[in-house]
């Protein structure tokens, strides 16, 4: 019997030890380590350093800054002139971007197509814009052909040869590029609120269509040109390996004999903003879901607006995470999509906001969006949506300005704004100042709660949904065609 | 290059100068003096030349389930991209299972044990980091950039997807009808997708590479959860991955945190490599394809070369700058600048593990106009093959190719893709400035040569005609 019991005993322990060692076994493989159950703390925030920008004028009136970057062996040169699309005549808008694209079109003894051989010959690329205010040229070349580029740039810009032949080619060039961005929705929605918002207004020179291309002529091309292609109205900055000393002597030896001349200062006032909510419908046929674009500007006192200002963008709509988007889509299911965006010009700032709307949804979309820029006009944002989105705008900074064509269009703007390199070298420091009493202030003076509202969508499926507002239809080139009242045709 | 011409010109004016003043034999003695200083500052300027410094450092090593880490700092900005590449692709998925790789890639995703549904994005997302992946022939990449204090945010991330992924029916089911939705949206948005895909049969004529990533349509209906399951429990393990990290950090740091979230994650099975040989064709097939889609005729033009680990590259790398890439390209110029007669022009090299061909694509407005294209092509490449090509010519497409080498391994991700990408396809990194030189040693009668190795015998047309 006590054997039995004994024996029986042992089995009972051996068992026990057996189901535990397996118990164990299942519970190791199925465990994890601790650190894998949340995510882990992140480190201190890196300090941001940026080149310091160094600058001298040339006796001619050229400003010259050198950012010295230190690194792969590729210099990028920007020229900028002080003058954009603002500028462009009454009858003739489109004539800064015109000027702009006609400047690598041929030089004395330097034809279109040897240009383009030097610059590639040169590992380069080489675009031209016209902005608003400003207008700009960036030049990317391997670092050993500095001298070479400086010469190719001094030839297109110091002789160039206007020719018939390149005035044709360049016109239809922009003719066509037009027609075809006039199919894209997006690009007519812009349009369309930009000339509402800018009429009257020398900014609405912008909104050129390609009807423009009859007042582009040799005339009024060197007429342009030699106003306002001047040194004194210029600035090259290079960034690259070298010092201001020696991109100065670089410099001046190409551009030495271009000639200054008394440039008369253009008069733009500050465009007042829209206020009175004002919907706008452009007719797509066919097009089965609205897409929205509801914007103002705002009038910025001081260069250090720009940070409240951008607080505010980021916590309307700048990311997925931003209220417009975690309301309009997440919340009400309204939106594919609901961002807002943010302009700069000189005079003035432009926030936009994009949505695509399911057209049933639309008045109530309207109402949600007009909501939110109520709320942020007269409510202070939360302590955590606020550090929410300074610690996307910290984060995100530095992978902005690491693409090149986006650290290129900053440092125009840097230069051409005369922001200050304090907007650079303080970003994080100007950013982390900000605080929800700074954003309110800048909300509560903006009429962000009386915009331009531009549909376009098919005014077929959509009318029935804005029957409860007046609707003004405009066509595609942002001229008025007729008004909706109540549903009826006025 | 400029101190170098200035000190030949300082050099002339002493000549001159000492010119003046010495006659007879001290003249020539001079002049001879003078060459030599000059031949010797000018060689020292041609050698500085051929060594383009890309200045970044590599360290790489493996833990001891075999995951491969490439590590590259750089503090110009305090930012780190994180890239994970996988070796998988298309191309491992068997037949009548197409679409599993891509399919994959969208359920990575979206949850894993730790990490909820769409919380990978929302992660990266609120901290204003960036992130993307992609699926191809050959691998999958994930890829992220986030603020460098925010490295071992993202691998916890990845190793989390990594070693337990969570695929449940629902998920599979949502994915496999986003994934049909996409294949529709593709079919529509892209009228040449039906004739890419037929084209890539006739020239990678293997099961393999004959349908497209994103699978189709009839497999992708059939997938269940036990082959997705299968398919990340075979390939998405750490001996078949890369993990490169790229910009500010600090290495040892930085290993200490890759040890603590990768090296638990058990081995996987052994892959044994796909056997696939890089078939030069010497037949040539013409084939039609009639598109109900398109309203531009067009023309698909192939030649299958040299694998990417083979000498002749270099030089087929130039020849794809010399006729397509920039304005000034021979092609471009001919067929969009000057003669008008192309609204599209694609093509270069297309390389698929150790398989590549040469494609070239033109789509014109009328039937006319393309057959003077295709003549323009083909006389064009008749062209390289029996004249030499001039040396500012080749110049050119050097310094093109050096641009675009140096940008390859400037900006964080794209180093870290083209990091982890080499190191997948070559086992190892042996430094650019190696590589970029073999590029830049290429010569005229090379050209003449792999032209003629090349693009000689075994086209495969396919001219695209619309009903």
């Amino acid at each position: 019997m006590s054997i039995h019991s004994g024996l029986h005993r042992t089995r009972l322990f051996f068992l026990t030890i057996m189901v535990f060692l397996f118990a164990l076994l299942i519970n190791t493989s199925v465990a994890q380590e601790r650190f894998r159950r949340a995510p882990p703390y992140p480190d201190p925030l890196s300090e941001l350093r940026l080149p310091q920008i160094e600058s001298a004028t040339l006796s001619n009136g050229l400003r010259l800054s050198v950012m010295r970057k230190q690194g792969a062996p590729v210099m990028r040169l920007l020229l900028i002139i002080s003058t954009g699309e603002s500028a462009s005549p009454e009858n003739a808008p489109g004539m800064a971007t015109f000027t702009a694209n006609m400047l690598n079109r041929g030089a004395v003894g330097f034809s279109f197509a040897k240009i383009i051989e030097s610059i590639e010959s040169m590992g380069g690329s080489f675009s031209a814009t016209a902005y608003p205010d400003y207008s700009v040229f960036t030049f990317s070349f391997l670092e050993d052909h500095l001298e070479e580029a400086l010469e190719s740039l001094s030839r297109m810009m110091l002789e160039p040869t206007f020719q018939r032949v390149e005035i044709e080619n360049v016109v239809r060039t922009m003719y066509f590029d037009l027609i075809g961005r006039s199919m894209d929705p997006d690009v007519i929605g812009k349009r369309v609120l930009l000339k509402i918002l800018f009429k009257d207004h020398p900014y609405n020179n912008i909104t050129f269509n390609e009807t423009v291309r009859r007042n582009l002529n040799k005339r009024s091309l060197v007429e342009f040109f030699e106003k306002y292609y001047r040194p004194n109205n210029a600035e090259i900055v290079l960034i690259g390996n070298l010092t201001l000393n020696v991109a100065a002597r670089k410099v001046s030896r190409y551009f030495n004999t271009w000639a200054s001349k008394d440039i008369e200062p253009i008069s733009i006032p500050s465009p007042q903003p829209n206020q009175k909510v004002k919907i706008c419908l452009v007719d797509f046929p066919g097009e089965k879901d609205a897409l929205v674009y509801i914007g103002n500007t705002i009038l910025l006192e001081k260069s250090e607006d720009y940070f409240p200002l951008t607080v505010l963008n980021q916590v309307i709509g700048g990311s997925p995470h931003s209220r417009l988007f975690m309301n309009l889509r997440e919340s009400k299911g309204f939106a594919y999509y609901a961002f807002s965006s943010l302009d700069l010009f000189k005079k003035c700032a432009l926030i936009t906001i994009t949505e695509r709307v399911r057209p049933e949804v639309i008045s109530e979309s309207l109402k949600e969006s007009l909501r939110e820029m109520q709320n942020i006009s007269t409510t202070l944002i939360p302590n955590h949506e606020l550090e929410q989105a300074k610690s996307y705008l910290i984060g995100h900074f530095p992978l902005e300005i690491e693409n090149s064509n986006n650290f290129m269009k900053k440092l125009s703007e840097l230069r051409a704004f005369n922001q200050g390199e304090a907007h650079w070298t303080q970003y994080y420091k100007n950013l982390m100042l900000i605080n929800a009493e700074s954003v309110y202030a800048i909300a509560k003076n903006a009429s962000l709660s009386t915009p331009v509202i531009v549909i376009m969508g098919a005014l077929q499926n959509l009318s029935e949904y804005l029957s409860e507002y007046e609707l003004d239809v405009y066509d595609r080139n942002g001229e008025l065609q007729y008004t909706i009242k109540e549903g009826v045709l006025q | 290059m400029s101190s170098s011409n200035e000190l030949v010109n300082l050099c002339m004016i002493i000549t001159s100068v000492l010119f003046k003043y010495a006659s007879g034999m001290a003249r020539v003695i001079i002049s001879l003096l003078c060459l030599y200083v000059s031949m010797f500052l000018l060689s020292l300027h041609a050698r500085a030349q051929d060594e383009i410094q890309i200045p970044f450092s590599v360290t790489a090593f493996e833990l001891e389930n075999g995951l491969r880490v490439i590590l590259s700092e750089d503090y110009s900005l305090p930012l780190v991209s994180v890239v994970i590449a996988y070796n998988v692709g298309s191309i491992n998925e068997q037949k009548n299972k197409t679409g599993l790789a891509y399919m994959l890639e969208n359920l990575m995703f979206q949850g894993s044990r730790n990490i909820g549904h769409m919380q990978h994005i929302n992660f990266i997302q609120k901290i204003g980091g960036d992130l993307n992946a992609v699926t191809t022939h050959d691998t999958t990449m994930y890829y992220q950039t986030v603020p460098s204090n925010q490295l071992a945010l993202v691998l916890w991330l990845e190793s989390d997807r990594m070693m337990s992924l969570e695929i449940d029916p629902q998920k599979v089911a949502r994915t496999r009808n986003n994934l049909l939705g996409e294949i529709q949206r593709r079919k529509t948005s892209d009228p040449y997708f039906d004739s890419n895909l037929y084209f890539d049969k006739l020239i990678y004529p293997t099961e393999t590479y004959s349908h497209s990533v994103i699978g189709e349509e009839a497999d992708l209906r059939e997938l269940t959860i036990e082959d997705v399951r299968n398919f990340h429990s075979v390939f998405y393990t750490p001996n078949n991955a890369v993990l490169c990290i790229t910009g500010n950090f600090e290495k040892r740091k930085t290993t200490a945190l890759i040890r603590k979230y990768f090296s638990s994650i058990p081995r996987g099975p052994n892959i044994p490599a796909l056997s696939l040989e890089n078939h030069i064709n010497s037949e040539e097939m013409i084939k039609t394809f009639e598109n109900y889609t398109t309203q531009s005729p067009a023309f698909h033009l192939g030649y299958r070369i040299a694998s990417r680990n083979s000498s002749d590259f270099y030089a087929l790398t130039l020849i794809e700058y010399i006729l397509l890439r920039g304005s000034s390209s021979r092609l471009y110029k001919k067929l969009v600048r000057e003669e008008f007669l192309a609204r599209q022009l694609n093509g270069g090299i297309e390389t698929r593990k150790n398989l590549s061909t040469f494609k070239f694509f033109v789509r014109s407005n009328t039937n006319t106009m393309l057959e003077r294209s295709q003549k323009a092509v083909f006389s064009e490449l008749n062209d390289l093959r029996s004249h030499l090509i001039d040396e500012d010519e080749l110049n050119k497409a050097k310094n093109m190719l050096k641009m675009d080498y140096i940008n390859r391994y400037t900006k964080l991700v794209d180093r870290a893709t083209s990091l982890a990408e080499t190191v997948l396809f070559n086992g190892s990194f042996d430094g650019t400035n190696a590589e970029l030189r073999r590029y830049l040693a290429v010569t005229p009668s090379a050209v003449i040569g792999i032209a003629n190795r090349y693009f000689q015998k075994g086209r495969v047309l396919l001219n695209i005609k619309l009903k």
